[in-house]
């Protein structure tokens, strides 16, 4: 009797055992022999979603032998998910990314291919791909993800709110405070705004004016996560700057989101939104009122520099583990037919040379493409620029700000404190 | 060997449980500890050993401490709402004055429960909308406009926002809880008292409240370490935000780990919300001294 219990026990605690070893293991064919590639992005928005089902399904077709499984979530939540995966062996085999410290660190999982044989072998396709956007996925000259759209940000504004009020496009930051000012007092309740629930909106505010007030060679040691301090005062002044500019925002500006603030610009009620390239094709559908764009303004007397663009490109990765095919889809996804037909159905300009032209964009993305090739210098977003727990503490101190919780030395001396954690 | 058999028997009948429970919980709370003595990060494999840097580190933590005060915040509001109110809606649905309708009362106020909370959540993100939410045309309508506010963007309204929702989803599971208990009443506890002329304020606090503690003490253990580990609810809503401002200890232990790759600290900041709701247990356990009287 002992011995029968003796011995189930132990079977009990083996097959959990075996049950645990065996997951997780190939699962790269399945039943009727066709290869499977997971494929993971993050817009389950449209008209993306439904671009990439029609391309996989394309894809499919042309390729009999290979089944492509899609999964997708949303921005946010897909940072946290990829972070998730790639710390197990569930990373899909191709998934998008974005440029630098995010790509590094799922570099640093040491699960993602390296492509510098792929692009070598074939430059018929890899040339095709404008070679300044590699940068933000290339490590120690190792390649590890294939950039495909490019994008950066701008303050877009409503031409007739401008022309009615007799403002000028600002060249500096005091000029864009005045306009501001003007477009208050001439009825506009909050002549700016934007969606301060969405972090990363933040980021890309603060990102591209720390550029314009710090001296690039500071901003470069405080990026870099070894070298990182964050003393120079050209924050504080930053970090006003935005305090002041959320004052135009209203009340409103803490509990939406970058979609319900991009909606208020299209529909005529704000007249300036600072927002991405991509975003143009959506303003258009969402609204009729015609918009310009300018650069983030010169800010006078700063360091920093007064025309880096601020914009990084995104792409793709590949695991480590992913079956050979993977790169052959790969390919057509950055193929030049993908990303004429891409730039067509949703207006994002990419970096796939011959696929952005006057056929499938408008005049104002054609010119928004052109200073993206052009600029002197582009500085990734912010979020990803710098460690993810010192963007953390910018981001929330940026909401903080803006509901005056806290002040701007308050904000970066818990950033120096978080910096100094880093090393 | 018979009396020895006799051991084992219920000791195998046990065991199924026991497995799972240490595989699933106790092995994962030893390991949890046992991690927050580490720093590492889920993309790397390797560990490094700091000892009780990750605790000190969580007690001079502003952010710990603004959680720490929202969770009781929000165990407080939930108990006067869901735990005493609650009560108080059961009694009265169970009262013969309301004997016809009390079944559909029962049903309105259960339907809550049965929904998804992202579901609720989405639904009370427009509520609060500010420009165009049903609370604010509410307060328009009725000549309160000073009182809109953007509920979940304001750093002193978020939290109470998210509070008032989790007590509009959560009180028709607790009422419900307490109308079996009620049910459990003998009926002749109540014609007594009625013969000796007792009200029925005097009935409630003399007959079912004493007669309910054991469902009481049940109900308040359930909402205070609910409302210790609340996650969906602020993670959804405001993702703690503005700021910190509706941070709780949970939403802070997601971001710590897998938003900012502070495993380390997430472990340590989990077994913070361990201790605080074992203590809270025990001392409810402690207090109300259940199953003596039975």
């Amino acid at each position: 009797m002992k011995k029968t219990l003796c011995f189930s026990i132990l079977l009990l605690l083996l097959s959990t055992l075996l049950a645990a070893c065996n997951s997780g293991e190939e699962q790269s064919a399945n039943a009727d022999g066709k290869v499977e590639i997971d494929f993971f992005h993050r817009w389950p928005n449209e008209p993306r979603k439904s671009f990439y089902d029609e391309k996989v399904k394309e894809y499919m077709e042309q390729n009999p032998d290979v089944h492509i499984n899609v999964d997708y979530v949303l921005n946010d939540a897909y940072k946290e998910k990829v972070r998730v995966l790639v710390s197990s062996d569930e990373l899909p085999d191709i998934f998008t990314a974005w440029s630098d410290s995010f790509a590094e660190n799922l570099v640093s999982s040491e699960r993602i291919m390296p492509l510098n044989e792929v692009i070598q072998e074939d430059e018929e396709w890899s040339t095709k791909i404008i070679d300044s956007q590699f940068g933000g996925f290339t490590f120690d000259d190792t390649t590890y993800g294939v950039p495909f759209t490019v994008d950066g940000k701008a303050f877009f504004y409503n031409k007739a709110a401008f022309e009615e009020n007799n403002i000028e496009i600002p060249k500096t930051y005091d000029e864009l405070i005045a306009a501001l000012d003007k477009l208050q007092s001439a009825g506009y309740e909050q002549p700016l705004v934007e969606g301060l629930t969405n972090t990363w909106a933040i980021s890309h505010y603060l990102g591209t004016i720390f550029e314009r007030v710090v001296d690039p060679a500071v901003l470069e040691k405080d990026y870099n996560e070894e070298t990182a301090e964050f003393t120079d005062q050209g924050y504080i002044q930053g970090l006003e700057m935005f305090e002041e500019l959320t004052g135009y925002m209203g009340d409103v500006s803490t509990a939406i989101d970058h979609e319900a603030a991009r909606n208020m610009f299209a529909a005529g009620e704000v007249p300036v939104l600072y927002m991405q390239f991509a975003e143009i094709k959506m303003v258009e559908e969402a609204g009729d009122v015609e918009f310009g764009f300018f650069d983030f303004p010169e800010v006078e007397g700063a360091a920093g520099d007064p025309t880096a663009l601020t914009g990084a490109p995104e792409g793709w990765m590949v695991s480590k583990n992913a079956p050979e095919e993977t790169i052959d889809f790969l390919k057509f996804l950055t193929s030049e037919e993908t990303a004429a037909e891409f730039t067509k159905t949703d207006g994002q300009l990419n970096a796939i040379e011959g696929a952005v032209t006057e056929e499938n964009v408008n005049p104002t993305s054609l010119e928004a493409y052109e200073l993206i090739t052009n600029a002197s210098s582009t500085a990734p977003w912010f979020d990803n620029a710098v460690n993810i727990n010192v963007a953390d503490v910018f981001m929330r101190g940026g909401q903080s700000l803006a509901t005056g919780q806290a002040t701007p030395e308050d904000i970066l001396k818990e950033a120096q404190q978080e910096a100094a954690n880093q090393k | 060997m018979i009396a020895r058999r006799n051991r084992m028997i219920p000791a195998l009948f046990i065991l199924p449980s026991l497995l799972f429970l240490g595989i699933f919980i106790y092995i994962p709370l030893v390991q949890n500890f046992y991690n927050s003595f580490f720093d590492f990060s889920v993309f790397s494999p390797t560990k490094e050993y700091v000892g009780f840097s990750a605790f000190e580190q969580l007690f001079a933590d502003k952010v710990v401490m603004t959680a720490f005060i929202n969770n009781i915040k929000y165990a407080i509001i939930s108990v006067i709402f869901q735990v005493a109110f609650a009560l108080v809606l059961a009694t009265i649905l169970e009262d013969k004055l309301f004997r016809r309708i009390a079944p559909m009362l029962r049903i309105i106020y259960f339907i809550p429960v049965m929904i998804s909370i992202s579901v609720i959540a989405l639904l009370f993100n427009f509520i609060y909308n500010p420009q165009m939410g049903l609370l604010n045309s509410f307060l328009e309508l009725v000549g309160l406009e000073s009182l809109a506010l953007p509920w979940l963007g304001n750093a002193t309204t978020s939290i109470y926002a998210v509070i008032a929702m989790s007590q509009w989803q959560s009180i028709g599971f607790i009422t419900m809880l307490f109308i079996v208990a009620i049910q459990k009443i003998p009926k002749e506890l109540y014609e007594a008292a009625n013969i000796d002329g007792a009200g029925k304020i005097r009935q409630f606090f003399n007959i079912t409240v004493p007669q309910v503690k054991e469902a009481l003490f049940v109900n308040m253990l359930i909402t205070i370490t609910g409302a210790m580990l609340v996650f969906n609810e602020p993670y959804i809503l405001t993702n703690g935000g503005p700021g910190t401002s509706s941070m709780t200890l949970s939403v802070y232990m997601y971001q710590q780990g897998f938003f900012k790759d502070n495993m380390g600290y997430a472990s340590a900041v989990a077994t913070l919300i361990f201790v605080v709701t074992a203590i809270f247990a025990l001392i409810q356990i402690k207090v109300s001294g259940t199953g003596k009287d039975e």
